[in-house]
Formats: structure tokens, C-alpha cells, sequence
């Protein structure tokens, strides 16, 4: 097995460009997504643009994807932000989740080639990433990491101490829209590319893998983009050797999915390894002493 | 000849069963905040039923059996010192569903297979399929019913319940396992994206019309029957997805709600704050 020679092809070497992009901004924003809790949020988000990227495209072509994708993210996040007043968030969100989504289908139900379509949003097109794609996810990722980096600091408070964070002057509602914002924006970035199932995981699996490896925040954001990006090249390995190799179909998104959450699991595995290792270390310490 | 001859007759009396199994299971889930736990299920069952459809198995049987297997790894992730039940929720669910997608994709007729899991096809409920759910659909009520009090005092108040010297966890366990196998029997139908509609939608509109619990089983259960039936109804006149009309239904009427008691809870504060 060769970790470079399957990406000699242009359309590979785009693939992993796209895939290394994404696990970086994937692993960044999983970090805040881990912390502030919001995985129900980034699955509910990655459903909901779904009616904005069929409208999209059949009011725009090709070009119309991306618009209606990015409006139908900020409508979810508006439509939360009003439903939380009387409904409990998880409810509100799997509402808003269902209904998006199933407009959505309705949408393209009414078209032929109806199931490829729905396909392709499912699971990405990897493979055919075109080069302005890449440009494209390439920008976003630039303004959500420079936005992310900038706002350090309020992130951290708020993420840790709320109340804290209002008395310092803090304005959490700014704050809280500016991540929602950033979280949508990555799954906008992504879906067309990697789809829904592969967003949610990018988002969420690299930054919990890393979270068991450490406990300091400036080891854990590297680590996350490090996994994220080391998960998307490991996938494509895997799917191509598999279907050069042993003639074995196995769709690239979801083979990077499981590479990641085998990773997961090998943290896991070495966290409690790490933990072993520090508690016998701080028992022998504490007979030293005695 | 029979009534159940038509598949759309026969997609009527799926819609009505797990229009109202959902809706009474939704009560359960909405008060002990499980939506996001539901999604997790739905993708996770997906490989499972793959599995099944592999090996010429019960689908049903291989949807559940992965089913209770992502419950217990999830459970387990979370136990784990740094993660909270989220994190695990959301590995499981990308997980389940990548493995499900892989396993797919190395078949032919790739895309019309994974349609039919991730949206269902009610319309080609089989007789069979209808007698189960209608099995599951009375075994899960008659277990909700019997642990009524139990599932009422562990959800509201787990401390006091285990004070009182009930066993939490196998009354958590029981919950979970007739959420597992409600989505289960739902699935084929709204496939396992959109089941979740039913699981949640109902109870919580129900739960903006009353704040008495006993009343919200029978409000959830017709919610959820009506937006069946009338789904299935709209898909057959303009030739729609069935699933998601149901799903699309739930949501338009949950809208509905919300918006009325919404205006009616400004209009009584308006009125308590009228000087007299």
C-alpha cells in the first residue's frame, strides 16, 4: 500500500487538497463545537441547508448551490434563535432539522434522476471536486480560522464561564451568532464537496479524538486539524487501494468517516494508557515521599 | 380481495400505526431530552439493516440488534472521563451511518438502495411489514403503560426514584429499548432520516397545548395519525416523496401551533399588564 503513488492522478490530488482543507477547518471549529456542545447543532445545520442548496440549483444552476446553501444556514440559525423562546433547544432543533430536510426532498422528489441527486447530497462527490471548488473552500476556511482566532479569547471565556463572560463585558448573543455563523459556514464549504454524513463527522470525531489526548487547548486545536486532515488522507488511501487493489467499491466519504472514527478509537486506547501511566507515576512519587 | 390489496391503502394503515406509535414513544423522548439520542439511532440501525439485507437476514432483526449495540456504546463513550454524552451521540451517528454507506457502496444500484433507506417508501409497506409494526406498536404501549409510574418518577425526578429503591438504570434501559425498536419499525417507512420527525414533532406541539402530562400521550398520538394519513394522502395527489410530506406536515402544523400560542401567551401578557 502506497500513501502517495494513488495520488499521481489530478482528480486524486484535488480530492486530498479538498479533504486536507476541510480537516483543518473541521478540526478548528470542532473544537468550539466540542466545547459549547453543539454537535446536535452541526448535524441539525447540515440537514437544513439541504432545501437551500435545491433551491439553489434550480433557480441558478451550478452557481446557485453555494447562495441558497449560506441562506438556508443563516434561516436555520434565525428560526432557532426564535423557537428556544418556548421550546427545549434539542426539540426545536430535530423540528427544524425534520422539516427543512423533508421540504428538501420534496423539492427534488418532484424531478427525475431524483435518488442520484439526493445521492450526491448525501455522500459528496469527492472525486469530482473542480479546482474553483477548492478555491472556494480554501477562502472560507481562511475568514472562519482568521474569525475563530480572532475572537480567542470571548470564546474561551464564554465557553467556560457564561456568567463570567457577561459580567466582563462580553456580549454573548454577538458571540453565540458569530459561531453559529462559523459552524454553518463550514458545512456549507463542505457539504457540496464531502457531504452531510462527512461534515458531521469532520466536525465532531477530530476534535474529540484530540480532547482524550489532551487537556491543554493549545495542543488540542493542532492535534484536532492534524487528525481531521490525517483522516481525509488516510480515507482516500484506503478507498482507492481498495478498489484498484480487490476491486471492492467502498465510497470515499464514508471510508474517511470510519478511518476517523478508528482514530477515535486508538485515542481512546492511548488515553487510557496516558492516565495509567500518570496515576502509577503519581503513586510511586507519593511512596517517594512517604 | 381485501382492503389491504391497494399499497396505498395499506400505506394508510402503516402511517395511522406509526403515526400514533411515534407520537406516544415522542412523549418519552421530548421529557427525557433524547432527540438528538433518536437521530443517533436512526443512522446507527442503517448498518445493521445493510448487514441484514447482506446476509438475507430480518431486516428488522439486524436494524434492532445494531440498534441496542450503538445504546450501549454510546453509554459506554459517555462514561468516559472528558466526553459528554453529545460527543458520543454525534460519533455514533457518523459512524453508524459511514459504515452503513460503505457497506452499500460496494453493491450495485447503489443510489436508488440508499434512497430508499434514507427517505423510506411507505408505499411499499408489504403485509408482513404492517403486521409487524402493529406487533411492535402494541408490545411497546403495553410496556409503557405497565411502567407508567416508574418511567413518570425516574424521568422527573431520578434521585427521589432511586431513593425509593427503583432500579434507574433498567428503567433507563427499557425506555431506550422501546425508543430502539419504535425507530425500528418506523424506518422502512420515513427511512432514517425523517423518522425522527415523528419522534419529536407530535409530543413537542402537543406540549405547547398542555402542560398536563397525562393528556399529552392522546394529543401526540392523534398529531402524529393525522399528519400520517394526510401525508400519504398529499404524496399519492401530487406525486411527492411520502416520507417527506409526513415529515414536511409535522413540522407545517408544529409551526402552526407555535405561532398561535406564541400570539395567544402576548396577548394574555398584554392583558395582565392592562392597568385595572
Amino acid at each position: 500500500m502506497s500513501l502517495i503513488e494513488p495520488f499521481q492522478t489530478p482528480f486524486m490530488a484535488r480530492a486530498l487538497a479538498e479533504l486536507i482543507i476541510l480537516g483543518v477547518l473541521g478540526g478548528t471549529v470542532g473544537v468550539v463545537v466540542l466545547l459549547r456542545r453543539l454537535a446536535f447543532l452541526s448535524d441539525a445545520l447540515s440537514h437544513t441547508i439541504f432545501p437551500g442548496v435545491v433551491a439553489g440549483y434550480l433557480l441558478a444552476g451550478e452557481d446557485g448551490v453555494f447562495w441558497g446553501a449560506l441562506a438556508a444556514g443563516i434561516a436555520t440559525a434565525a428560526l432557532l434563535t426564535l423557537l428556544t423562546r418556548r421550546v427545549a433547544q434539542d426539540a426545536a432543533l430535530a423540528l427544524l432539522l425534520t422539516t427543512l430536510f423533508a421540504a428538501g426532498v420534496v423539492l427534488v422528489s418532484r424531478r427525475s434522476g431524483y435518488a442520484s441527486d439526493l445521492t450526491a447530497f448525501l455522500f459528496g462527490r469527492v472525486l469530482t471536486v473542480t479546482p474553483e471548488q477548492l478555491w472556494q473552500t480554501a477562502a472560507v476556511a481562511a475568514v472562519v480560522i482568521a474569525l475563530l482566532a480572532a475572537l480567542r479569547r470571548p470564546l474561551l471565556l464564554r465557553a467556560f464561564d457564561p456568567v463570567g463572560a457577561e459580567a466582563a463585558g462580553v456580549r454573548v448573543g454577538l458571540l453565540d451568532l458569530v459561531v453559529n455563523v462559523a459552524v454553518a459556514l463550514t458545512v456549507v464549504a463542505a457539504v457540496r464537496a464531502v457531504g452531510m454524513v462527512l461534515v458531521i463527522a469532520l466536525l465532531i470525531v477530530p476534535a474529540a479524538a484530540a480532547r482524550v489526548l489532551s487537556d491543554r487547548l493549545t495542543v488540542i486545536v493542532p492535534l484536532a486539524c492534524l487528525i481531521g486532515a490525517a483522516g481525509g488522507w488516510l480515507g482516500l488511501v484506503v478507498s482507492w487501494e481498495a478498489s484498484i487493489g480487490y476491486g471492492l467499491r467502498l465510497a470515499s466519504g464514508g471510508t474517511v468517516v470510519l478511518v476517523l472514527v478508528a482514530m477515535y478509537g486508538l485515542a481512546q486506547a492511548a488515553g487510557l494508557v496516558r492516565r495509567r501511566v500518570r496515576l502509577g507515576r503519581a503513586r510511586t512519587g507519593l511512596e517517594a515521599v512517604q | 380481495m381485501t382492503w389491504f390489496d391497494s399499497s396505498v391503502h395499506r400505506a394508510l394503515a402503516e402511517a395511522v400505526l406509526v403515526g400514533a406509535l411515534g407520537g406516544v414513544v415522542g412523549v418519552h423522548v421530548l421529557i427525557r431530552r433524547l432527540p438528538f439520542f433518536t437521530m443517533a439511532l436512526t443512522h446507527a440501525t442503517f448498518p445493521g439493516i445493510v448487514i441484514a439485507a447482506l446476509l438475507g437476514a430480518d431486516l428488522y432483526l439486524g436494524g434492532g440488534v445494531f440498534g441496542l449495540l450503538i445504546t450501549l456504546a454510546v453509554v459506554l463513550f459517555s462514561r468516559v472521563r472528558g466526553q459528554d454524552f453529545t460527543a458520543a451521540t454525534g460519533i455514533a451517528l457518523a459512524g453508524g451511518f459511514a459504515l452503513g454507506v460503505v457497506l452499500v457502496s460496494a453493491q450495485d444500484g447503489f443510489a436508488k438502495d440508499l434512497t430508499a433507506y434514507t427517505v423510506g417508501d411507505i408505499l411499499a409497506v408489504s403485509a408482513r411489514d404492517l403486521a409487524i409494526t402493529a406487533g411492535i406498536a402494541a408490545a411497546v404501549t403495553l410496556l409503557l403503560v405497565v411502567f407508567r409510574r416508574e418511567l413518570l418518577i425516574t424521568a422527573f425526578d431520578p434521585v427521589g426514584a432511586a431513593a425509593l429503591g427503583l432500579r434507574t438504570a433498567l428503567i433507563d434501559f427499557i425506555l431506550l429499548a422501546a425508543v430502539v425498536v419504535t425507530v425500528v419499525a418506523t424506518v422502512p417507512a420515513l427511512g432514517v432520516i425523517l423518522t425522527v420527525a415523528l419522534l419529536v414533532g407530535p409530543a413537542a406541539t402537543a406540549r405547547l397545548l398542555t402542560d398536563r402530562y397525562a393528556l399529552l400521550f392522546p394529543i401526540s398520538a392523534a398529531i402524529g395519525v393525522s399528519c400520517g394519513v394526510a401525508g400519504v394522502w398529499l404524496s399519492t395527489v401530487w406525486n411527492v416523496a411520502a416520507g417527506a410530506s409526513i415529515a414536511l406536515l409535522v413540522g407545517v402544523v408544529f409551526g402552526l401551533v407555535f405561532l398561535g400560542s406564541h400570539g395567544a401567551a402576548l396577548v394574555r401578557r398584554r392583558a395582565a399588564a392592562r392597568p385595572l
